[in-house]
């Protein structure tokens, strides 16, 4: 299989010299200037030594910025869900013979920050810093949340310069998704500041279109434009970014309002209307994320009835949720997003019905006398969990009129993710019967990851004990096939059946929402968790 | 350092001294002192207006179910954030559009708990401990004041804001924080005030007239050594409601749907933008409550004469 | 004199080895460590494991408390696991930016404070007296957090005059680093301006009850030698209470730290809790409590050395 796309890559290569020439026509100066001010949602500067701590938000801001995975994410389009794309590597083949070698051809002629170049060498060099103990280079925790992603890299090995081949410990034809979060440091760097990681961070040499010039822990890291970034296209319009961490929303917003930052990540949603009256942009957009409740399959919950879940299903208002958010949410039905094409055609198409959800209950042999008793683990914040305390209290306001009694256990975000990985009847789950956290959608690497009975707690990530029969055997065939043909059937087949099956309450997916002054201009929101920041200018 | 009468616990509130002539006063007076000091308080406006205040402010708590005009845990999501009597809602609605009055008066009840009990709490723990080590003195002295100089050591917030981030949030988790917090200058307090009542004459006098360690005790010190705890307890009480709201407001306190000052504070810390004056209620409850337990315990210190 | 410091120093030590004794017992008892928080939701199990055993965490807990303590006495305040960064530096600059609030906010309270608190002395009674006595009670009834809010939203975002958070840009001027400190050292100088305020206004209540003063003043002795005696008496308890009001304003400030975003040493210690960073905690905790102990020893020898009497 050749996933390559170099004919995308090429029309849009034009499209952007186009946009460049006609900005280059309409004003001289126009061109690359400007300092991007953005607020994180982070408590603290994500980690610099290329494989950033603080989720997905820390991989958007100091991961793909400034250091690239053999494969990237296409961030170019705002129009559809965000797919993979070559990056230091121009293509890979999985080999007919053994579907566990995989070949990569690497990109030639980039070089790192500080001018070394990028070959082979330094990509088995940073194998080597994530999957090898012993290695001087070892990076505990980078190795750690690499690892976490990649758990089924077995093997790799140079073919030459430019070519490097990499073994799975079983056949993945999706194996370039699981890639796409595996960053490239600089070795030459690495020894040049005195073989240190601490030492490194403070000023780390990647590939990407950014360079760091200055990392402040606890207040900012300020990045330069890459001018000789091999990308042409991808030059940042900017000449400066810096980024603040700034984990309270009220001081985001403030920020923002007091001119200190161009761009703020997830504004309260309350004070949207008042931005947009004040002439800021509210920039939203589908992103694959889901603000679930992860439901417990085991005999003492009332939800291991697959009536039950989709009762649940049925009696959530997911407009007046979206309404509480002011709009920077959009329902959610299933995994995918309703209306794609990986989305299918479940029998279940969940709307507010609580007389079908009644309906549903009494039949499960539950009613106005004997209500569905439940406790629900939600945490006070966390990455991507949006606004918990009062959506959840509105669920359970809505789910009260069909016979649900629902309890919360209200946890710190430490102690939500320590649940999440072991099992629903340890001790750590506290006796709840739902999880409420946010999880990514943006593959069918994810669905592997929530759903295959293969991936039970505390081995994988399926914290819920769900096994479908049906899912299990086409989730197979996906992973051992290496004909791409027919895939997306069998991913809207894998969508219809976690609808139908109902191993998660379905609530809303996230829109991810930004604010930004009208001097911010050229942003692309990408549906995706990351986000491209090379195109946008600053007046 | 340690038993230096050091003014340490002015951080929260005076250390209050002893005048051996008063206090012997007081013993022989009994009952005719502490009318004394009803006269002095009846003719004080100030201290007779706040203790009205927080009169009512405990009764509406104690009386929530009565008083409250809504359920304070249900409310409609189009109507949130309303103002001043938006339909039948007296003090407007809140993030999620529950009543605010009524949230109000019940967050009373969790509010006062926290910052009430555990300065009760304390008093009992910290009051017996700083009495038996201020009249056994010796050895039991020594370990009880060594320890409490361990936990001098730590600015009083950091060790409940480390105890409640490390132990995580709850009602629980925030009663035992700031129960461990006000414990020292208790003991402290209470100990000097021992050892000053403890070394007057008629304590002798008692002991060698063959009246037993624990009924001297009893009598003559706890007499003597309670109200000037008691004056220094109530100063606590403001701390302790202003530390409790903030922990929730950090988010270690108290836990949602429940109603806390502390917690609606940083709950409608974004509403400030949509509906400022809603958002400003409970910091307002949270200040008149404070300021009416300083006031309180600068009257009570004034007409019991206690110097400073 | 010198054999009391001596004292007071080797009395510290006892009392800091108790302080690392409950932080390092404390943090056992919280659920999950930090490699839980540092990899990312779906890592199994098995991965966070792998790591737990590189740092050491998987031993037991004794162990590692000895390893931190022989770290410590070498100098050593350990490494963040979860950000791989020495503690020592990161606690240097989180320190040295609670201090650039704290100074301020120190200097502006006491002043306030003592002035406030004399003038409603000598106007006992009068409105001078009440107006007073009533700004220094809100001082220290007030929710400052709530305070640093409502001026944020007043003065940075309603008029747009002063910044809503951060230090500002090191490269910044000194008049825009001078901005961005004054909407959190009022904030933060409500508690001392009024405890001070308090403070000072009782003593020299006292003061001036106390017969011998109304015999200087009936002596016609000028009122500036009054004054001069007042003070000498209402200072060593003011000081001693300025002393250990400014080791509140350091451990203390985590609130107004959390609501201007200044990265001080209170959100470092908030950071370190959230993540269960044990070195970071504890470290940062033993470093505060020590400067919080020195401060007090350093309160006992001023006031020893101004009233003799105190040497003991």
């Amino acid at each position: 299989m050749t996933r390559s796309q170099p004919l995308k890559r090429f029309s849009r290569g034009i499209a952007t010299a186009a946009v460049g020439a006609a900005f280059a026509l309409g004003a001289a100066s126009a061109q690359a200037e400007g300092t991007l001010r953005i607020a994180m949602t982070a408590a603290d500067v994500p980690s610099t030594t290329g494989m950033p701590n603080n989720g997905y938000e820390g991989m958007r801001f100091l991961g793909y910025p400034i250091f690239e995975g053999l494969v990237l994410w296409d961030l170019s389009s705002a129009d559809t869900l965000a797919d993979i794309e070559p990056g230091l590597a121009t293509s890979w083949t999985q080999s007919a013979d053994d579907p566990t070698k995989w070949t990569f051809k690497l990109r030639q002629g980039v070089t790192f920050h500080d001018g070394s170049p990028f070959n082979a060498d330094a990509a088995i060099w940073n194998l080597e810093r994530y999957y090898n103990t012993d290695s001087p280079q070892f990076e505990p925790q980078g190795s750690a949340i690499t690892r976490a992603r990649n758990p089924n890299v077995k093997a790799y090995r140079k073919i030459d310069d430019f070519t490097l081949e990499i073994t799975t410990d079983r056949p993945l034809s999706y194996f370039p998704y699981l890639l796409v979060y595996m960053l490239y440091s600089s070795p030459t760097q690495w020894e040049k500041v005195g073989k240190d990681w601490a030492e490194f961070a403070k000023a780390p040499a990647g590939t990407g279109p950014f360079k760091i010039t200055d990392v402040k822990p606890r207040v900012s890291v300020s990045l330069d434009k890459n001018a000789s970034y091999w990308d042409a296209a991808r030059v940042p319009h900017v000449d400066k970014m810096i980024l603040y961490p700034m984990p309270e929303a009220t001081t985001r917003l403030a920020a923002l309002r007091s001119g200190q930052v161009d761009w703020i990540e997830v504004p309260p949603p309350d004070a949207i209307p008042s931005l947009k009256s004040a002439g800021y942009d509210i920039v939203t957009n589908s992103y694959p994320h889901v603000w679930p409740w992860v439901f417990d399959m085991s005999p003492d919950s009332a939800f291991a009835d697959v009536k039950v879940r989709q009762a649940a299903n049925y009696c959530i208002n997911r407009d007046d949720m979206v309404t509480l958010l002011n709009g920077v949410a959009e329902p959610s039905v299933g995994f995918f997003k309703k209306g794609t094409a990986k989305f299918g055609n479940p029998k279940n198409a969940y709307t507010y019905d609580p007389a079908k959800a009644k309906a549903l209950l009494a039949e499960a042999g539950y009613g106005p006398d004997k209500p569905v008793k439940s406790k629900i683990m939600i945490s006070t914040s966390g990455s991507g969990q949006m606004l918990p305390l009062p959506m959840n209290e509105f669920l359970q306001q809505t789910l009260a009129e069909c016979n649900f009694e629902i309890d919360f256990e209200v946890v710190e975000w430490g102690t939500m993710l320590v649940a999440f990985r072991n099992e629903p009847t340890e001790a750590t789950a506290l006796n709840v019967d739902a999880l409420n956290i946010s999880l990514v959608s943006s593959d069918i690497s994810q669905m592997a990851r929530w759903f295959w009975s293969g991936n039970f707690t505390p081995k994988g990530s399926n914290w819920g004990h769900w096994k479908n029969e049906e899912y299990d055997a086409i989730l197979a065939e996906i992973q051992t096939s290496t004909d791409p043909s027919g895939m997306e059937a069998k991913i809207a087949r894998l969508n219809e059946i976690v609808v139908d099956e109902a191993p998660w309450l379905w609530i809303v997916h996230d829109l991810n929402p930004r604010a930004m002054s009208k001097d911010v201009k050229g942003f692309v929101s990408a549906q995706s968790w990351f986000q491209d920041f090379t195109p946008v200018t600053v007046k | 350092m340690a038993d230096q009468v050091s003014a340490r616990e002015a951080i929260e509130g005076p250390i209050p001294t002893l005048d051996p002539a008063e206090a012997l006063a007081r013993a022989r007076e009994g009952k005719g002192y502490w009318k004394r000091v009803w006269e002095s308080l009846k003719d004080d406006k100030v201290t007779i207006v706040v203790a009205i205040v927080l009169l009512l402010i405990f009764l509406a708590a104690i009386f929530a179910p009565l008083i409250a005009t809504h359920d304070p845990s249900k409310g409609s999501i189009i109507g949130r954030l309303k103002g001043f009597g938006y339909k039948d809602h007296l003090l407007g609605t809140d993030e999620t559009g529950r009543d605010m009055f009524s949230r109000l008066v019940f967050g009373a009840r969790l509010s006062l708990i926290s910052g009430v009990l555990p300065v009760i709490f304390a008093l009992l723990i910290g009051g017996s401990l700083g009495i038996a080590a201020g009249y056994l003195r010796g050895r039991v002295n020594t370990v009880i004041m060594r320890s409490m100089d361990v936990l001098y050591a730590f600015p009083s917030i950091l060790l409940a804001i480390a105890i409640c981030g490390i132990l995580g949030s709850g009602l629980e988790n925030t009663l035992l924080a700031l129960t461990i917090t006000f414990i020292p200058p208790i003991v402290r307090v209470s100990e000097t005030v021992t050892v000053q009542v403890r070394s007057l004459d008629f304590v002798d006098a008692a002991r060698t007239s063959g009246a037993s360690s624990a009924s001297i005790m009893c009598r003559h010190v706890l007499n003597n050594v309670l109200g000037q705890i008691l004056v220094y307890t109530t100063s606590l009480v403001s701390l302790s409601i202003i530390l409790a709201a903030g922990l929730s407001f950090l988010g270690l306190g108290v836990t949602p749907p429940d109603a806390e000052w502390g917690l609606m504070l940083n709950n409608l810390r974004q509403a400030i933008w949509v509906n400022p004056t809603i958002a400003a209620l409970p910091g307002v409850a949270i200040f008149i409550t404070s300021m009416s337990f300083n006031l309180l315990s600068d009257g009570l210190r004034q007409a019991m004469d206690i110097r400073l | 004199m010198w054999r009391f410091i001596g004292r007071r120093l080797l009395y510290a030590v006892p009392i800091l080895l108790g302080v690392s004794i409950i932080i390092f017992a404390l943090v056992q008892l919280a659920p999950g460590d930090v490699t839980d928080i540092l990899i990312p939701p779906e890592a199994p199990k098995e991965v966070a494991d792998i790591l737990r055993h590189k740092f050491g965490l998987d031993r037991p807990v004794y162990e590692q408390y000895f390893i931190w303590l022989g770290n410590l006495l070498q100098g050593d305040l350990g490494v963040s696991i979860f950000t791989n960064q020495p503690v020592g530096s990161e606690l240097a600059s989180a320190l040295s930016n609670t201090l650039m609030l704290a100074i301020p906010a120190a200097f502006l309270g006491f002043t306030l404070g003592a002035v406030l608190g004399v003038l409603a002395a000598f106007f006992r009674g009068g409105w001078l007296d009440k107006l007073f006595s009533g700004i220094a009670i809100a001082g220290v009834s007030l929710p400052h957090y709530w305070v640093g809010i409502v001026l944020v939203a007043i003065f940075a975002v309603t008029l747009n005059v002063l910044p809503a958070q951060g230090m500002g840009p090191e490269d910044g001027d000194v008049w825009d680093s001078l901005r961005h400190l004054i909407l959190p050292v009022i904030t933060l100088s409500l508690i001392p301006m009024g405890v001070i305020s308090r403070l000072v206004r009782a003593s020299v209540l006292e003061i001036l009850s106390q017969e011998f003063i109304s015999a200087l003043s009936a002596k016609g002795m000028a009122r500036r030698r009054i004054l001069f005696h007042i003070v000498k008496n209402a200072a060593p308890p003011t000081l001693a209470v300025m002393g250990l009001q400014f080791g509140y304003l350091l451990g203390g400030s985590i609130l107004v730290e959390t609501v201007y975003n200044w990265p001080g040493s209170g959100g470092l210690m908030n950071l370190a809790i959230f993540r269960r960073d044990v070195p970071v905690l504890s470290s940062t905790i033993l470093v505060l409590a020590g400067i919080f102990v020195a401060i007090n020893i350093l309160v006992d020898v001023l006031q020893a050395l101004i009233d003799p009497r105190l040497r003991r």
